[in-house]
């Protein structure tokens, strides 16, 4: 109620400065309508904050999830009713989004983001650290050391499959499965420069080779064979999804949780196989982003989301794998069936190294793996 | 100027002045008035953000904007990487504009010179990808043609061709991209010059004997030079800053791309020196354009009315050319009519099929679901309105100064007016962020980040060139003694203005406004930095939609807007084409 009243003051405001500049048209005088136009929307923002302070949440969670939890948050904090608002992007977006807003952020809550993302996020001072609730939950390799960013889950990077093109059977068991010839030309990959997911899975790769002899070279020849046996590089999540519908590609490598959601939810034609040699589990987390204006409401948010029910809740309704301990008891039934394969790695090492073969992985391989 | 408008009494006072001729202060003051307000905007919208992006470039940091070095960009011109994305962005551009002007300037002769059954409508939808919407067109495109394509698939079932052959990707995916949403630039260009040509050359070429095919060659073509120029400037410009059709068909060898990848690699320094660098390049031509045509004149002396349309007798003839036309057409719009099909595809009915096996409408009933659905499309309604009233009325406004007067520096003037047209939506969003982040003097002291106001300032800032572009044409068209004629009856400045002036020149600034209002209500790059939770745009619904994988409700907003434009196309065709035709910069 309260926000639709003042969108239409904002309208009326907003529609009034643009007839009187159209009137004005005739001298080319007076020309910032735009500019104009602000006064009403930034008024009736600073306006809201009197009472409880409002909260903006920067997230790339699925929007049923992101619409579920904040009303569940609403009805528990009355005073934040109507005051919450969600942009909805994909992680690096968020990230851009914030290191542009540093002087004026307008994000209280940073829910989900890499590992990497949420280190490069600490270390450029955009977020701040707060000891969430439940924070000794979390393992502490899963959070910051500053209390700057906690894991909410963990992403198992996995292989999948078209289960109406292939049987389980003959699907491929390990990452070294996917370079032999058979699968020339069925592999379909999402676009790797600018995925976090498909990067981190990429320079998993390298970092096997690298642990061992100190040289990316093995990791290089591999990524170079899966080249040639790629098909198509998809520019989206969503097209890579397609073409593995379409059967372009029957199989790919992705992330667990969207894989679960993809099949059990979207009903895709999808199975998955988790690597012998073990998946690489990404962390996926949430933080309080630097912001005085919203650091009450960015906390109680936080307090909110990472408490071990609602996590089992996420867990049974969105195929998340919590980063927290959770009962056993509350575990859903696929998290119990669940194992997962852990491959080791050393993300500082990883991370260290990430920039340099991912350019080496663009600038020498994409595309280049067939000649 | 103003003064003329907002008090009358004064004028009154000073009859003999007014009426006789306005005083040598009086137009001044208006000439130095408005050109202030208009460098005052360009400085705090386009010039200033701009020069905090190269400022950022010269950093020594990659990410916080301190010190100077030019060791960065040293890197930057050392790396293959980089130097391969600049040859790549200029050869996509130059490509783009020989693909696109090819096929315009062909569609355009074969729709204007010749009569035939369905003319008008073939006219009507050759003009539609005009506005394809950018998002939704190119996965249109890219399920057409793409990796996994339904053209090639359909010519693997059909003629047993392996379809992986047929896939466009990469340049040949983006080319195709291009060439049929940029064609309309030619077309619309070249089709006005053909009816606005001079019938009396080309009978003179005759009579003294020139074969067709020479009359063709030298004489029509060639005077057909200025609209081809005026659309191969907007075409490279348009290629240039192009960025999802080569997202979309995987084609990272472009500068655009390169930008999103130093900025995932959180090198906000390395995607500044790449926007500046394609910024550079863009006014490069737009300087060499600007100086060719200054060089080289093509008016005819005649006036009046152009040629009347060759009528083809013969039924053979006849038969032919509407067999080339109407299934051209066709193709033309086939980006449209796929965007229809996925708008009643239900979701995992189109899998290794040439066409949809499940068929539903549950897409379009959401239509009815309630206001929620609708707040999107009002949203990009309201916020493009803004800003075109804006383009009238500092575009509008800078047309007619550039056109009327003589002054240093109106070269540079002009080339910052289109700066924004040359830049990317990424950048320009980048370049609002860099600026607006902090309260600006420009802003009323306030900050515009995360507000309403920035999403229709970028709209603004990057669809102003557009009005300018086609206010500028109308108002060179104006010959300056019909305004000294009122006045010298009697008319004061303002009655001049009214019953004049704008009659004669507001059918252009409005076919610029309407093309413009239209881009603004399907604006994907830079909204997507800069919306805010309160005013979703309609094409950042579009994206979060597929993004959710509802390509159906996607489709459906797609649509919409190829109904808006539609009824914008419709609204300036009754305008008069040849007023259409200068929508776009016939200069």
């Amino acid at each position: 109620m309260d926000t639709r009243t003042m969108r239409s003051s904002v309208l009326r405001g907003a529609v009034a400065v643009a007839l009187s500049s159209l009137v004005l048209s005739g001298c080319a005088a007076d020309s910032k309508p735009a500019a104009g136009a602000t006064t009403p929307a930034a008024g009736a923002t600073t306006g809201a904050g009197a009472a409880a302070q409002s909260l903006t949440i920067y997230t790339g969670r699925d929007k049923d999830e992101v619409a579920s939890v904040v009303s569940q948050f609403e009805a528990k904090f009355p005073q934040y009713k109507g005051k919450v608002q969600t942009i909805i992007a994909g992680a690096q977006d968020n990230l851009d989004r914030m290191r542009a807003e540093k002087s004026n952020p307008q994000a209280g809550f940073l829910w989900g983001g890499t590992q990497q993302q949420l280190v490069q996020a600490a270390s450029e001072g955009l977020l701040t650290s707060y000891v969430a609730k439940y924070a000794d939950k979390i393992p502490a390799a899963s959070k910051d050391p500053g209390n700057q960013w906690f894991a909410e889950m963990q992403l198992p990077e996995v292989i999948i499959y078209n289960n109406k093109l292939l049987s389980a059977a003959a699907a491929p068991k390990d990452w070294s499965d996917l370079i032999k010839p058979e699968w020339k030309d069925k592999i379909v990959i999402r676009d790797v420069s600018p995925s976090g997911t498909m990067r981190t899975i990429y320079s998993a790769m390298v970092y096997q080779s690298f642990v061992k002899d100190n040289k990316p070279d093995a990791g290089y020849a591999f990524l170079k064979a899966l080249d040639a046996n790629t098909v198509a590089y998809a520019a989206t999540p969503e097209d890579m999804y397609t073409q593995l519908d379409q059967g372009t590609g029957v199989v790919s490598v992705w992330d667990l949780q969207d894989v679960l959601i993809g099949q059990l939810k979207n009903h895709h034609p999808w199975g998955f196989v988790m690597p012998t040699s073990g998946a690489p589990v990404l962390l996926d987390g949430v933080a309080v982003v630097k912001n005085k204006n919203q650091d009450q409401a960015a906390k109680d948010f936080m307090d909110f989301l990472m408490e071990p029910t609602m996590q089992a809740k996420l867990a049974k309704d969105y195929y998340q794998v919590p980063a927290m301990e959770i009962d056993a008891a509350a575990k859903p039934d696929w998290l119990t069936k669940l194992t997962i394969n852990e491959m080791k790695i050393d993300w500082k090492v990883l991370g260290a190294h990430q920039t340099e073969w991912m350019t080496y992985w663009i600038d020498n391989i994409k595309g280049k793996g067939g000649k | 100027m103003t003064t003329a408008t907002t008090s009358p009494d004064v004028g009154l006072e000073t009859t003999n002045a007014v009426y006789k001729r306005p005083s040598w202060f009086r137009r001044r003051f208006n000439v130095i008035a408005t050109l202030t307000v208009l460098l005052v905007v360009l400085f705090g919208y386009v010039i200033g953000p701009m020069i905090a992006t190269v400022r950022r470039s010269l950093s020594t940091d990659p990410i916080d904007t301190i010190g100077v070095s030019f060791h960065a960009w040293g890197d930057f011109f050392l790396s293959n990487a980089q130097r391969d994305a600049i040859a790549g962005s200029i050869s996509l551009a130059i490509l783009s504009v020989i693909a696109a002007g090819l096929l315009g300037t062909g569609v355009a002769v074969l729709l204007t010179r010749w009569e035939f059954p369905g003319r008008g409508f073939c006219q009507v939808l050759a003009l539609l990808p005009i506005a394809l919407p950018p998002l939704m067109g190119v996965w249109a495109f890219k399920l057409l043609f793409g990796v996994g394509g339904r053209i090639p698939f359909a010519l693997h079932e059909w003629l047993g061709v392996a379809a992986k052959d047929l896939w466009l990707q990469g340049l040949a995916g983006v080319l195709i991209v291009h060439a049929m949403t940029m064609y309309p630039y030619f077309f619309l260009t070249v089709s006005a010059a053909l009816m606005s040509a001079d019938v009396s050359l080309e009978e003179a070429s005759y009579s003294m004997g020139a074969s067709r095919a020479r009359t063709w060659l030298r004489v029509i073509l060639p005077m057909l030079t200025p609209a081809v120029v005026a659309g191969a400037l907007i075409t490279f410009m348009s290629s240039m800053a192009s960025y999802t059709a080569p997202l979309l068909f995987q084609y990272t060898n472009v500068m655009t791309q390169q930008i999103v990848i130093a900025k995932s690699d959180g090198d906000m320094r390395l995607a500044s020196i790449i926007a500046t660098t394609l910024a550079v390049i863009s006014i490069v031509f737009l300087a060499v354009i600007r100086s060719y045509e200054q060089r080289n004149i093509y008016r005819t002396q005649s006036k009046g009315g152009g040629r009347a349309r060759s009528t083809v007798t013969s039924p053979l003839a006849r038969a032919v050319i509407t067999l080339i036309a109407i299934p051209l057409t066709l193709v033309l719009i086939l980006p449209i009519i796929m965007i229809l099909v996925l708008s009643v595809t239900a979701k995992g009915g189109w899998l290794a099929t040439i066409l949809p096996t499940q068929y539903t409408l549950e897409w379009y009933a959401q239509m009815f679901s309630g206001s929620e659905f609708w707040r999107p499309v009002m949203n990009s309604l309201l916020m493009s309105l803004l800003a075109v009233g804006g383009a009238i009325v500092l575009g509008a406004g800078a047309a007619y100064i550039m056109s009327r007067l003589k002054f240093r520096g109106k070269v540079a003037l002009d080339i910052a007016i289109m700066l924004p047209w040359a830049l990317p939506g990424t950048v320009v969003a980048i370049n609002l962020i860099t600026a607006f982040s902090d309260p600006s003097p420009f802003a009323a002291g306030r900050v515009l980040v995360g507000t309403f106001a920035i999403v229709p300032l970028a709209y603004f800032v990057r669809f102003n060139p557009l009005v300018f572009r086609s206010s500028f044409a109308s108002w060179s068209q104006l010959d300056p003694n019909l305004e000294d004629a009122a006045r010298s009856l009697g008319a004061t400045w303002w009655y001049t203005f009214r019953k004049v002036v704008l009659p004669l020149v507001s059918r252009g600034i409005m076919a610029g406004a309407l093309l413009a209002f239209v881009d603004g209500v399907g604006e994907f790059v830079a909204s997507v930095v800069l919306y805010t939770p309160q005013w979703v745009p309609l094409s950042i619904e579009i994206n979060n939609q597929n993004y959710q994988g509802n390509i159906g409700t996607g489709a459906v907003y797609g649509m919409i807007q190829v109904a808006l434009v539609l009824g914008v196309l419709i609204v300036t065709r009754r305008m008069g084409t040849r007023e259409l035709a200068v929508a776009v910069p016939a200069t």
